[in-house]
Protein backbone atom coordinates (compact mmCIF):
# COMPACT_ATOMS: atom_id res chain seq x y z
CA UNK A 1 0.00 0.00 0.00
CA UNK A 2 1.33 3.45 -1.12
CA UNK A 3 1.40 5.83 1.77
CA UNK A 4 -0.46 9.32 0.23
CA UNK A 5 0.17 13.05 1.10
CA UNK A 6 -1.85 15.94 0.54
CA UNK A 7 -0.65 19.13 -2.16
CA UNK A 8 -2.21 22.27 -3.04
CA UNK A 9 -2.56 24.05 -6.31
CA UNK A 10 -3.89 27.43 -7.57
CA UNK A 11 -6.46 27.16 -10.54
CA UNK A 12 -9.07 29.30 -12.07
CA UNK A 13 -12.71 28.42 -11.04
CA UNK A 14 -14.43 25.38 -12.38
CA UNK A 15 -11.14 23.68 -12.85
CA UNK A 16 -10.48 19.82 -13.09
CA UNK A 17 -8.44 16.88 -12.18
CA UNK A 18 -7.01 16.89 -15.52
CA UNK A 19 -5.91 20.75 -15.71
CA UNK A 20 -4.03 19.87 -12.06
CA UNK A 21 -2.04 17.38 -13.42
CA UNK A 22 -1.03 19.76 -15.96
CA UNK A 23 -0.18 22.48 -13.78
CA UNK A 24 2.15 19.99 -11.30
CA UNK A 25 3.76 18.17 -13.89
CA UNK A 26 1.90 14.46 -12.53
CA UNK A 27 0.39 11.65 -14.14
CA UNK A 28 -2.71 9.67 -13.03
CA UNK A 29 -0.26 7.45 -11.17
CA UNK A 30 0.68 9.65 -9.21
CA UNK A 31 -2.33 10.89 -7.68
CA UNK A 32 -5.62 9.31 -5.64
CA UNK A 33 -8.21 9.93 -8.45
CA UNK A 34 -10.87 8.62 -6.41
CA UNK A 35 -10.59 11.62 -4.48
CA UNK A 36 -10.75 14.42 -7.29
CA UNK A 37 -9.42 17.80 -7.19
CA UNK A 38 -11.31 19.20 -4.14
CA UNK A 39 -11.90 22.92 -3.37
CA UNK A 40 -10.48 24.44 -0.10
CA UNK A 41 -11.08 28.14 -0.76
CA UNK A 42 -13.13 28.71 -4.00
CA UNK A 43 -12.16 32.64 -3.71
CA UNK A 44 -8.38 32.06 -4.04
CA UNK A 45 -8.75 29.64 -6.59
CA UNK A 46 -7.23 26.55 -3.81
CA UNK A 47 -7.65 22.91 -4.72
CA UNK A 48 -6.10 19.87 -2.85
CA UNK A 49 -4.84 16.55 -4.18
CA UNK A 50 -4.46 13.66 -2.83
CA UNK A 51 -0.93 12.43 -4.43
CA UNK A 52 1.98 9.82 -3.26
CA UNK A 53 4.61 10.88 -1.11
CA UNK A 54 7.00 10.63 -4.35
CA UNK A 55 4.96 13.27 -6.28
CA UNK A 56 4.18 15.02 -3.07
CA UNK A 57 7.66 15.73 -2.98
CA UNK A 58 8.09 16.54 -6.23
CA UNK A 59 5.12 18.98 -6.11
CA UNK A 60 7.01 20.46 -3.14
CA UNK A 61 10.85 20.81 -4.61
CA UNK A 62 8.99 22.57 -7.99
CA UNK A 63 7.38 25.04 -5.33
CA UNK A 64 3.53 24.15 -5.47
CA UNK A 65 1.71 23.50 -2.10
CA UNK A 66 2.90 20.77 0.35
CA UNK A 67 3.64 17.91 0.70
CA UNK A 68 1.42 18.18 3.72
CA UNK A 69 0.36 15.01 6.49
CA UNK A 70 -2.67 13.06 5.76
CA UNK A 71 -2.96 11.70 9.71
CA UNK A 72 -6.04 9.04 10.87
CA UNK A 73 -8.97 11.11 12.54
CA UNK A 74 -10.59 9.25 15.60
CA UNK A 75 -13.93 9.63 17.62
CA UNK A 76 -13.36 11.17 20.85
CA UNK A 77 -15.45 8.80 22.91
CA UNK A 78 -16.28 7.55 24.36
CA UNK A 79 -13.05 7.94 26.64
CA UNK A 80 -11.21 5.11 27.82
CA UNK B 1 -5.00 30.31 37.95
CA UNK B 2 -5.86 30.01 41.27
CA UNK B 3 -2.71 31.14 42.80
CA UNK B 4 -1.68 31.46 46.86
CA UNK B 5 0.49 34.52 47.42
CA UNK B 6 2.94 34.64 50.26
CA UNK B 7 3.22 38.24 52.22
CA UNK B 8 5.27 39.50 54.68
CA UNK B 9 3.12 42.84 56.08
CA UNK B 10 3.86 44.31 59.37
CA UNK B 11 4.43 42.35 62.52
CA UNK B 12 1.33 43.88 63.85
CA UNK B 13 -0.76 42.51 60.71
CA UNK B 14 0.72 39.24 61.39
CA UNK B 15 -0.27 39.21 64.69
CA UNK B 16 -3.51 40.03 64.32
CA UNK B 17 -3.65 37.02 61.30
CA UNK B 18 -2.61 34.56 63.89
CA UNK B 19 -4.57 35.54 66.69
CA UNK B 20 -7.16 32.65 67.33
CA UNK B 21 -9.45 35.34 68.97
CA UNK B 22 -9.22 38.07 65.92
CA UNK B 23 -10.26 37.42 62.21
CA UNK B 24 -8.21 39.41 60.08
CA UNK B 25 -8.88 40.12 56.04
CA UNK B 26 -7.33 40.02 53.16
CA UNK B 27 -7.78 43.72 52.81
CA UNK B 28 -6.17 44.50 56.28
CA UNK B 29 -3.41 41.94 54.85
CA UNK B 30 -2.91 43.80 51.34
CA UNK B 31 -4.39 46.41 48.80
CA UNK B 32 -4.99 45.66 45.61
CA UNK B 33 -2.16 43.39 43.69
CA UNK B 34 -1.33 44.35 40.02
CA UNK B 35 -3.25 41.57 37.77
CA UNK B 36 -4.79 39.62 40.66
CA UNK B 37 -7.90 39.04 41.33
CA UNK B 38 -7.87 38.61 45.43
CA UNK B 39 -10.35 36.53 46.94
CA UNK B 40 -11.66 38.43 49.83
CA UNK B 41 -13.86 35.48 51.10
CA UNK B 42 -10.94 33.70 52.30
CA UNK B 43 -9.28 33.79 55.55
CA UNK B 44 -5.60 34.79 55.90
CA UNK B 45 -3.31 32.04 56.89
CA UNK B 46 0.00 32.57 59.37
CA UNK B 47 2.54 30.83 57.97
CA UNK B 48 5.40 30.04 60.25
CA UNK B 49 8.92 30.24 59.31
CA UNK B 50 11.13 27.29 59.35
CA UNK B 51 14.65 27.36 61.21
CA UNK B 52 17.46 24.66 61.55
CA UNK B 53 16.70 23.17 64.80
CA UNK B 54 20.59 22.41 65.14
CA UNK B 55 22.57 25.57 65.59
CA UNK B 56 25.15 25.68 62.47
CA UNK B 57 22.11 24.56 60.11
CA UNK B 58 22.09 24.92 56.47
CA UNK B 59 18.99 28.30 57.02
CA UNK B 60 17.78 26.91 53.03
CA UNK B 61 17.50 23.53 53.38
CA UNK B 62 14.01 21.67 54.31
CA UNK B 63 16.12 18.30 54.63
CA UNK B 64 16.92 18.65 58.16
CA UNK B 65 14.90 18.74 61.25
CA UNK B 66 13.68 22.10 62.15
CA UNK B 67 11.42 24.08 64.29
CA UNK B 68 8.88 26.63 62.98
CA UNK B 69 8.64 30.13 64.21
CA UNK B 70 5.38 31.75 64.30
CA UNK B 71 6.62 35.41 65.94
CA UNK B 72 5.34 38.13 64.48
CA UNK B 73 8.49 39.46 63.30
CA UNK B 74 9.42 35.87 61.50
CA UNK B 75 6.36 34.32 60.01
CA UNK B 76 4.17 35.47 57.19
CA UNK B 77 0.69 35.30 56.02
CA UNK B 78 -0.86 33.44 52.84
CA UNK B 79 -4.21 35.79 50.80
CA UNK B 80 -5.73 33.41 47.72
CA UNK B 81 -6.26 34.89 44.54
CA UNK B 82 -6.64 34.80 40.46
CA UNK B 83 -4.26 35.71 37.90
CA UNK B 84 -5.18 35.52 34.09
CA UNK B 85 -4.16 32.35 32.53
CA UNK B 86 -2.91 34.18 29.57
CA UNK B 87 0.10 36.02 32.30
CA UNK B 88 0.22 33.49 35.03
CA UNK B 89 3.97 32.84 34.46
CA UNK B 90 5.16 36.86 34.05
CA UNK B 91 3.07 38.08 37.02
CA UNK B 92 4.49 34.80 39.40
CA UNK B 93 7.53 35.44 38.33
CA UNK B 94 7.40 40.10 39.00
CA UNK B 95 4.85 40.08 41.77
CA UNK B 96 7.82 39.22 44.49
CA UNK B 97 9.88 41.64 43.09
CA UNK B 98 7.65 44.08 42.24
CA UNK B 99 5.16 44.77 45.21
CA UNK B 100 6.28 45.56 48.57
CA UNK B 101 5.21 42.65 51.14
CA UNK B 102 4.97 39.61 48.31
CA UNK B 103 7.48 36.90 49.38
CA UNK B 104 6.54 34.43 46.87
CA UNK B 105 3.31 33.11 44.79
CA UNK B 106 2.31 29.41 44.26
CA UNK B 107 -0.29 27.46 42.37
CA UNK B 108 -3.55 26.73 44.22
CA UNK B 109 -4.43 23.30 42.03
CA UNK B 110 -7.75 22.63 42.34
CA UNK B 111 -8.59 19.53 44.72
CA UNK B 112 -11.28 17.34 43.64
CA UNK B 113 -11.86 13.90 45.21
CA UNK B 114 -14.48 12.37 43.13
CA UNK B 115 -13.81 14.11 39.20
CA UNK B 116 -16.09 12.47 36.29
CA UNK B 117 -13.97 10.60 34.38
CA UNK B 118 -14.38 7.58 31.25
CA UNK B 119 -15.91 4.81 33.85
CA UNK B 120 -17.70 7.24 35.59
CA UNK B 121 -21.40 6.41 35.67
CA UNK B 122 -23.69 8.74 34.26
CA UNK B 123 -24.31 12.12 35.67
CA UNK B 124 -27.87 12.91 35.31
CA UNK B 125 -30.06 11.98 32.34
CA UNK B 126 -30.58 14.29 29.09
CA UNK B 127 -33.92 15.53 30.38
CA UNK B 128 -31.89 17.35 32.97
CA UNK B 129 -29.13 18.88 30.16
CA UNK B 130 -32.64 19.67 28.67
CA UNK B 131 -33.71 20.99 31.51
CA UNK B 132 -29.85 23.37 32.17
CA UNK B 133 -30.36 24.45 28.31
CA UNK B 134 -33.23 26.03 28.85
CA UNK B 135 -35.15 24.17 26.19
CA UNK B 136 -38.79 24.82 26.88
CA UNK B 137 -37.61 28.40 27.18
CA UNK B 138 -36.04 28.34 23.89
CA UNK B 139 -38.87 26.66 22.39
CA UNK B 140 -41.62 29.03 23.57
CA UNK B 141 -39.48 31.98 21.73
CA UNK B 142 -39.06 29.86 18.31
CA UNK B 143 -35.29 28.86 19.21
CA UNK B 144 -36.07 24.86 18.22
CA UNK B 145 -34.16 25.03 14.83
CA UNK B 146 -36.41 25.31 11.91
CA UNK B 147 -35.08 25.93 8.74
CA UNK B 148 -31.28 25.76 9.99
CA UNK B 149 -28.95 22.89 8.99
CA UNK B 150 -26.55 20.83 11.42
CA UNK B 151 -24.59 18.59 9.99
CA UNK B 152 -22.83 15.97 11.79
CA UNK B 153 -20.00 14.45 10.52
CA UNK B 154 -19.16 11.46 12.07
CA UNK B 155 -19.61 7.58 11.92
CA UNK B 156 -23.40 8.54 10.57
CA UNK B 157 -26.72 8.55 12.06
CA UNK B 158 -29.13 5.62 12.59
CA UNK B 159 -32.09 7.69 12.73
CA UNK B 160 -34.75 4.71 13.76
CA UNK B 161 -32.35 4.70 17.46
CA UNK B 162 -32.52 8.28 17.64
CA UNK B 163 -36.09 8.46 17.10
CA UNK B 164 -36.65 5.54 19.61
CA UNK B 165 -34.36 7.19 22.12
CA UNK B 166 -36.16 11.01 21.71
CA UNK B 167 -39.44 9.95 21.61
CA UNK B 168 -40.73 12.01 18.88
CA UNK B 169 -39.17 11.88 15.08
CA UNK B 170 -36.35 14.41 13.37
CA UNK B 171 -35.57 14.98 9.71
CA UNK B 172 -32.56 13.29 8.41
CA UNK B 173 -31.95 15.70 5.10
CA UNK B 174 -30.70 12.64 2.93
CA UNK B 175 -30.33 15.37 -0.54
CA UNK B 176 -28.29 17.46 1.39
CA UNK B 177 -26.31 14.77 3.15
CA UNK B 178 -22.56 13.26 1.88
CA UNK B 179 -21.50 9.99 1.91
CA UNK B 180 -17.33 9.51 1.35
CA UNK B 181 -17.37 6.76 -1.81
CA UNK B 182 -15.53 4.48 -0.27
CA UNK B 183 -18.62 4.18 2.55
CA UNK B 184 -21.47 1.90 1.48
CA UNK B 185 -25.03 3.13 3.48
CA UNK B 186 -27.51 6.01 3.14
CA UNK B 187 -28.08 8.91 5.39
CA UNK B 188 -29.85 7.94 8.38
CA UNK B 189 -29.76 4.21 7.77
CA UNK B 190 -25.80 3.60 9.58
CA UNK B 191 -24.76 1.37 12.62
CA UNK B 192 -25.51 2.55 16.17
CA UNK B 193 -22.20 4.34 17.24
CA UNK B 194 -20.96 7.48 18.02
CA UNK B 195 -22.88 9.49 15.03
CA UNK B 196 -25.79 8.23 16.72
CA UNK B 197 -25.39 9.96 19.81
CA UNK B 198 -23.63 12.63 17.89
CA UNK B 199 -26.89 13.17 16.43
CA UNK B 200 -28.86 12.59 19.64
CA UNK B 201 -27.03 15.02 21.74
CA UNK B 202 -27.54 17.75 18.54
CA UNK B 203 -31.40 17.33 18.60
CA UNK B 204 -31.86 18.21 22.66
CA UNK B 205 -31.80 22.07 21.86
CA UNK B 206 -32.73 21.95 18.02
CA UNK B 207 -35.24 19.35 17.72
CA UNK B 208 -36.57 20.63 14.21
CA UNK B 209 -32.76 20.96 12.89
CA UNK B 210 -32.38 19.10 9.75
CA UNK B 211 -29.61 17.02 9.89
CA UNK B 212 -26.91 16.68 7.44
CA UNK B 213 -25.33 13.04 8.17
CA UNK B 214 -21.48 13.33 6.93
CA UNK B 215 -19.70 9.45 7.96
CA UNK B 216 -16.28 11.06 7.05
CA UNK B 217 -15.16 8.69 9.89
CA UNK B 218 -15.84 5.08 8.18
CA UNK B 219 -14.04 6.14 5.03
CA UNK B 220 -11.23 3.67 4.59
CA UNK B 221 -8.77 5.62 2.12
CA UNK B 222 -5.92 3.69 1.08
CA UNK B 223 -3.15 5.12 3.18
CA UNK B 224 -5.90 5.02 6.45
CA UNK B 225 -6.05 1.98 9.11
CA UNK B 226 -8.56 -0.10 9.61
CA UNK B 227 -9.87 2.01 12.44
CA UNK B 228 -10.06 5.63 11.58
CA UNK B 229 -10.94 7.87 8.65
CA UNK B 230 -8.29 10.35 7.14
CA UNK B 231 -8.15 14.05 7.19
CA UNK B 232 -8.14 14.37 3.67
CA UNK B 233 -11.72 12.73 3.82
CA UNK B 234 -12.62 15.50 5.88
CA UNK B 235 -11.99 17.98 3.73
CA UNK B 236 -13.89 16.46 1.44
CA UNK B 237 -16.51 16.69 3.39
CA UNK B 238 -15.51 20.23 4.39
CA UNK B 239 -16.04 21.20 0.50
CA UNK B 240 -19.49 19.46 -0.03
CA UNK B 241 -20.99 21.80 2.79
CA UNK B 242 -19.02 24.74 1.54
CA UNK B 243 -21.18 23.90 -1.72
CA UNK B 244 -24.53 23.79 0.36
CA UNK B 245 -23.89 26.88 2.22
CA UNK B 246 -23.50 28.37 -1.00
CA UNK B 247 -26.78 27.32 -2.70
CA UNK B 248 -28.59 28.73 0.20
CA UNK B 249 -30.09 32.35 -0.20
CA UNK B 250 -27.93 34.66 1.38
CA UNK B 251 -30.11 36.24 3.68
CA UNK B 252 -31.42 32.94 5.63
CA UNK B 253 -27.96 31.19 5.67
CA UNK B 254 -27.43 28.73 8.19
CA UNK B 255 -25.44 25.77 8.19
CA UNK B 256 -24.00 24.41 11.98
CA UNK B 257 -21.28 21.89 11.95
CA UNK B 258 -20.54 19.59 14.83
CA UNK B 259 -17.15 17.80 14.72
CA UNK B 260 -16.75 15.21 17.68
CA UNK B 261 -13.33 13.94 16.63
CA UNK B 262 -9.56 14.89 16.11
CA UNK B 263 -5.92 13.44 15.95
CA UNK B 264 -4.82 11.80 18.86
CA UNK B 265 -1.31 11.26 18.17
CA UNK B 266 1.18 13.28 16.51
CA UNK B 267 3.23 9.77 15.21
CA UNK B 268 1.25 10.25 11.40
CA UNK B 269 1.33 13.48 11.00
CA UNK B 270 4.87 15.92 9.96
CA UNK B 271 6.67 17.30 13.30
CA UNK B 272 5.66 21.15 14.45
CA UNK B 273 7.35 23.41 12.27
CA UNK B 274 7.58 21.00 9.05
CA UNK B 275 5.71 22.45 6.25
CA UNK B 276 3.34 19.84 6.18
CA UNK B 277 2.63 19.65 9.80
CA UNK B 278 -1.18 19.72 10.55
CA UNK B 279 -1.20 20.29 14.29
CA UNK B 280 0.39 23.28 14.71
CA UNK B 281 -0.07 24.74 10.75
CA UNK B 282 -2.64 26.87 10.17
CA UNK B 283 -1.62 27.13 6.20
CA UNK B 284 -2.78 23.08 6.27
CA UNK B 285 -4.74 22.33 3.58
CA UNK B 286 -7.67 21.44 6.20
CA UNK B 287 -7.39 24.39 8.74
CA UNK B 288 -7.42 26.67 5.81
CA UNK B 289 -11.18 25.10 4.61
CA UNK B 290 -12.23 25.29 7.89
CA UNK B 291 -11.46 29.08 7.70
CA UNK B 292 -13.15 29.03 3.76
CA UNK B 293 -16.39 27.26 5.63
CA UNK B 294 -16.48 29.68 8.35
CA UNK B 295 -15.75 32.75 6.17
CA UNK B 296 -18.67 32.06 3.57
CA UNK B 297 -21.10 31.94 7.17
CA UNK B 298 -20.60 28.02 8.69
CA UNK B 299 -20.30 27.84 12.72
CA UNK B 300 -17.92 25.30 13.42
CA UNK B 301 -17.76 23.34 16.20
CA UNK B 302 -14.73 20.85 17.61
CA UNK B 303 -14.65 18.84 20.34
CA UNK B 304 -11.68 20.18 22.60
CA UNK B 305 -10.43 16.41 23.18
CA UNK B 306 -10.53 13.83 26.04
CA UNK B 307 -6.82 14.34 26.94
CA UNK B 308 -7.31 16.15 30.33
CA UNK B 309 -4.92 15.84 32.78
CA UNK B 310 -7.31 14.52 35.52
CA UNK B 311 -8.13 11.58 33.51
CA UNK B 312 -6.77 10.90 30.02
CA UNK B 313 -7.97 9.05 27.23
CA UNK B 314 -4.96 6.15 26.76
CA UNK B 315 -4.64 7.44 22.92
CA UNK B 316 -3.98 10.32 24.07
CA UNK B 317 -0.32 10.92 22.79
CA UNK B 318 0.35 14.52 22.24
CA UNK B 319 2.81 14.67 25.46
CA UNK B 320 1.50 18.44 25.58
CA UNK B 321 -1.06 21.25 24.37
CA UNK B 322 -3.58 18.29 23.48
CA UNK B 323 -6.15 20.52 21.36
CA UNK B 324 -4.32 20.61 18.02
CA UNK B 325 -4.98 21.26 14.30
CA UNK B 326 -8.67 22.50 13.46
CA UNK B 327 -10.06 21.64 16.89
CA UNK B 328 -8.11 24.62 18.28
CA UNK B 329 -8.61 26.95 15.39
CA UNK B 330 -9.17 30.31 15.82
CA UNK B 331 -12.37 30.22 13.78
CA UNK B 332 -13.78 27.37 14.90
CA UNK B 333 -15.54 27.21 18.59
CA UNK B 334 -13.53 24.27 20.51
CA UNK B 335 -15.98 22.73 23.04
CA UNK B 336 -14.99 21.17 26.39
CA UNK B 337 -17.23 19.16 28.79
CA UNK B 338 -18.74 19.72 32.09
CA UNK B 339 -21.07 17.04 34.24
CA UNK B 340 -24.74 18.12 34.75
CA UNK B 341 -23.62 19.16 38.51
CA UNK B 342 -21.60 22.29 35.96
CA UNK B 343 -18.13 20.76 37.25
CA UNK B 344 -15.34 19.82 34.09
CA UNK B 345 -15.25 16.26 33.96
CA UNK B 346 -11.39 15.56 33.89
CA UNK B 347 -10.85 14.14 30.49
CA UNK B 348 -11.66 17.46 28.91
CA UNK B 349 -9.01 18.61 27.62
CA UNK B 350 -7.26 22.19 28.83
CA UNK B 351 -5.49 24.92 26.73
CA UNK B 352 -3.60 26.27 25.21
CA UNK B 353 -4.49 25.28 21.75
CA UNK B 354 -1.88 24.53 18.95
CA UNK B 355 -3.52 27.32 16.49
CA UNK B 356 -4.50 29.76 19.03
CA UNK B 357 -4.25 30.28 22.73
CA UNK B 358 -7.32 31.01 24.27
CA UNK B 359 -8.54 27.06 23.57
CA UNK B 360 -11.42 26.06 24.92
CA UNK B 361 -14.19 28.69 23.54
CA UNK B 362 -16.93 27.43 26.12
CA UNK B 363 -17.65 24.08 27.77
CA UNK B 364 -21.41 22.36 27.54
CA UNK B 365 -22.78 19.11 29.47
CA UNK B 366 -21.43 15.51 28.54
CA UNK B 367 -21.54 12.37 30.24
CA UNK B 368 -25.78 11.83 31.46
CA UNK B 369 -27.42 9.14 30.26
CA UNK B 370 -28.93 10.04 26.58
CA UNK B 371 -28.78 8.29 23.83
CA UNK B 372 -28.19 4.55 24.97
CA UNK B 373 -25.79 4.24 21.54
CA UNK B 374 -23.05 2.47 23.68
CA UNK B 375 -25.56 0.44 25.83
CA UNK B 376 -28.22 1.12 28.42
CA UNK B 377 -26.24 2.52 31.54
CA UNK B 378 -23.44 3.83 29.44
CA UNK B 379 -23.49 7.60 29.52
CA UNK B 380 -23.19 9.57 26.46
CA UNK B 381 -19.98 11.02 27.11
CA UNK B 382 -16.59 12.38 26.34
CA UNK B 383 -16.05 16.28 24.10
CA UNK B 384 -17.72 13.91 21.94
CA UNK B 385 -20.97 14.70 23.66
CA UNK B 386 -20.45 17.97 24.51
CA UNK B 387 -19.94 19.36 21.24
CA UNK B 388 -22.98 17.95 19.56
CA UNK B 389 -24.90 19.82 22.83
CA UNK B 390 -23.15 22.88 22.10
CA UNK B 391 -23.71 22.53 18.47
CA UNK B 392 -27.46 22.13 19.40
CA UNK B 393 -27.29 25.30 21.08
CA UNK B 394 -25.98 27.52 18.01
CA UNK B 395 -28.05 25.73 15.74
CA UNK B 396 -31.37 26.65 17.66
CA UNK B 397 -29.94 30.33 18.05
CA UNK B 398 -29.66 30.21 13.92
CA UNK B 399 -33.43 29.64 13.80
CA UNK B 400 -33.99 33.23 14.29
CA UNK B 401 -30.62 34.20 13.74
CA UNK B 402 -29.24 34.03 10.38
CA UNK B 403 -25.43 34.52 9.40
CA UNK B 404 -26.38 37.72 7.20
CA UNK B 405 -27.75 39.09 10.71
CA UNK B 406 -24.67 37.50 12.97
CA UNK B 407 -21.87 36.39 11.72
CA UNK B 408 -20.35 33.62 13.26
CA UNK B 409 -17.07 35.27 14.92
CA UNK B 410 -20.04 37.54 16.32
CA UNK B 411 -21.92 34.91 17.52
CA UNK B 412 -18.94 33.04 18.69
CA UNK B 413 -18.44 36.60 20.42
CA UNK B 414 -21.50 36.18 21.63
CA UNK B 415 -20.81 32.93 23.12
CA UNK B 416 -17.89 33.91 25.43
CA UNK B 417 -19.58 37.00 26.51
CA UNK B 418 -22.51 35.37 28.05
CA UNK B 419 -21.07 32.39 28.87
CA UNK B 420 -21.19 31.01 32.49
CA UNK B 421 -17.83 32.04 34.19
CA UNK B 422 -16.33 29.22 36.11
CA UNK B 423 -13.63 31.47 37.60
CA UNK B 424 -13.12 35.05 38.82
CA UNK B 425 -10.94 36.43 36.01
CA UNK B 426 -12.72 35.54 32.79
CA UNK B 427 -10.92 33.21 30.43
CA UNK B 428 -8.95 30.29 31.63
CA UNK B 429 -7.80 27.37 30.15
CA UNK B 430 -9.80 24.45 31.54
CA UNK B 431 -13.27 26.07 31.31
CA UNK B 432 -12.43 28.87 28.29
CA UNK B 433 -14.85 31.77 28.80
CA UNK B 434 -17.43 29.34 30.97
CA UNK B 435 -20.19 26.86 30.39
CA UNK B 436 -22.49 27.85 27.49
CA UNK B 437 -25.58 29.84 28.86
CA UNK B 438 -28.63 29.80 27.14
CA UNK B 439 -30.46 32.62 29.60
CA UNK B 440 -27.26 34.79 28.94
CA UNK B 441 -27.35 34.30 25.14
CA UNK B 442 -31.34 35.35 24.89
CA UNK B 443 -30.64 38.50 27.06
CA UNK B 444 -28.13 39.37 25.07
CA UNK B 445 -30.07 39.13 21.81
CA UNK B 446 -33.07 40.32 23.36
CA UNK B 447 -30.80 43.73 23.49
CA UNK B 448 -29.97 43.41 20.54
CA UNK B 449 -33.58 43.40 19.10
CA UNK B 450 -34.08 46.26 21.22
CA UNK B 451 -31.16 48.37 20.09
CA UNK B 452 -32.78 47.54 16.33
CA UNK B 453 -35.71 48.58 16.96
CA UNK B 454 -34.69 51.78 18.69
CA UNK B 455 -32.15 52.19 15.75
CA UNK B 456 -35.08 52.06 13.16
CA UNK B 457 -37.63 54.35 14.68
CA UNK B 458 -35.00 57.28 14.52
Amino acid sequence: MRAMVLVTVRLPQEATLEDALRRLGLTEDDVDTAYGLVPLDPEQGLYALRVTEEAGRRVGQAGGGGPFADPPIEPYGPPG
Amino acid sequence: MRVLIQLRPSPDVVAAVAAPDLTATTADVTGELPGVALDHSYTPVALPRPHPAAGGGDPLSLNQRLNFSMAPEEASVLVRGEISDDETAARMALLPGRHNGVVAVYADPVIETSLTCGGTPPVGTWRDVERLLAVPRLQAEGYDGEGVALAICDTGVNSAHVTRALGRSFTVDARRSWTPASVSGSAGRFPVDHGTMCAFDALIAAPNASIIDVPVLLSRRQGGTVMDGLLSDAIAAFSHLRTLLDAQPAATRSLVVSNSWGSFSPLWDLAPGQPGNYSDNAAHPFNIIVGSLERAGADILFAAGNCGAECKDRRCAFPARPIVGANSHPQVLSIGGVDTNGVRVGYSSQGPGRLSDRKPDVCSYTHFAGSGAFGAGTPDSGTSAACPVAAGLVAAIRTRWPASVISPAQLRTLLHRTADDRSDVGFDYDYGYGVADTAGLLASLERRTARTALTAKV
